[in-house]
């Protein structure tokens, strides 16, 4: 509990330096999501990619772009 | 004219691919990750616990140019295969779907086909590596000191160089296959071979592409363009150039037959 305390006050320090690594994977996130939304047809089920976006960070947007989306139709 | 139509579409695809948005943003990623977690780890190691009790740990803070190679690593382990991932289908892909075949009846020459592609994705490489390198630079020059923006400049020529070589590997293995994957394949086992020979025979290959980096952390010290370096990006321009020759004399036998 004083760790998750320690590491919570370390973040809040140093918000400025870290910021920009969160708001990267904000727009990674959201971008992947609307190209998502937007494409009628995927590699693999539409829901799939949704979880795999939200719940693994940079990778998960990353693996949609690449091989999510059908760019040879 | 036509040279710049197929560019013009490719740079719209990538657009509408979200390529544009996402692999600048990666290679920032990339570029951010080392810097942060070298100056965050002393939190990071006590926080994840494993220390013993009353441990202490002197860990030397690594100098600023050390800190910018650390990114250039990254880049060259992550980002190549980024790179490599990116470009793997984009004749293989239009080959198989019939895109290239509708693009060459037309009165295209093969040369303008390839290099169009070619600067493309160069064009979207380069710009990357370009944000990922300032990106880095400045959490070098915050985090741990003073590193020039000169030198950094320097390097960033350099390694461009390096990348635009990558890219141009990858283009002429699309002329080879209509499968995409296999072109990535090749184009990795391309890069390891390459690697391998010259770090088994350093000093027969000091002007191979994959030299630049180790010429690097030189640079960026001092700003001294070793010779090596220069002969070794005379090389890899050749070696494109090669390269790009080379694709367009397969792709045009392919379409023959």
């Amino acid at each position: 509990m004083i760790m998750t305390q320690d590491v919570i006050q370390t973040i809040n320090e140093h918000i400025a330096i870290i910021a920009p690594l969160l708001i990267i994977q904000a727009i990674l996130i959201v971008t992947a999501l609307v190209s998502l939304i937007r494409t009628e047809v995927t590699n693999g089920p539409k829901w799939m990619w949704a979880l795999i976006i939200l719940f693994i960070s940079t990778i998960g947007p990353i693996a949609y772009f690449i091989f999510g989306r059908r760019n040879d139709t | 004219m036509q040279w710049r139509t197929i560019y013009r579409k490719e740079c719209v695809e990538s657009a509408r691919n979200f390529k544009w948005i996402w692999v600048p943003l990666v290679f920032i990623l990339f570029c951010i990750i080392d810097p942060l977690s070298t100056y965050y780890l002393p939190q990071i190691l006590e926080s994840t616990g494993g220390v013993p009790e009353g441990a202490t740990f002197n860990i030397p803070t690594p100098p600023p140019s050390e800190v910018f190679m650390m990114s250039i690593s990254q880049l060259n382990t992550l980002g190549l295969l980024v790179i490599s991932l990116i470009t793997m289908g984009t004749i293989a892909g239009e080959r198989k779907s019939g895109v290239a075949e509708l693009i060459l009846v037309k009165p295209v020459s093969y040369m303008a086909y390839i290099s169009a592609k070619w600067a493309a994705h160069v064009t979207l490489v380069v710009l990357s590596i370009l944000i990922g390198f300032l990106a880095s630079w400045y959490y070098t020059q915050l985090l741990f000191g003073e590193l020039q923006f000169l030198h950094v400049l320097i390097a960033f020529f350099f390694y461009g160089l390096y990348m635009v070589f990558v890219i141009s590997i990858s283009i002429f293995m699309n002329t080879w296959t209509k499968i995409p994957g296999l072109v990535l394949f090749l184009t990795l086992c391309t890069l390891i071979l390459i690697n391998l020979f010259t770090n088994l025979l350093p000093h027969f290959l000091e002007w191979s592409p994959t030299m630049i980096t180790s010429y690097l952390p030189t640079v960026l010290m001092n700003g001294d363009i070793a010779q090596n370096l220069w002969m070794a990006s005379v090389m890899t321009i050749i070696l494109t150039a090669l390269l790009l020759m080379g694709a367009k004399i397969v792709l045009s036998k392919k379409e023959i037959t």
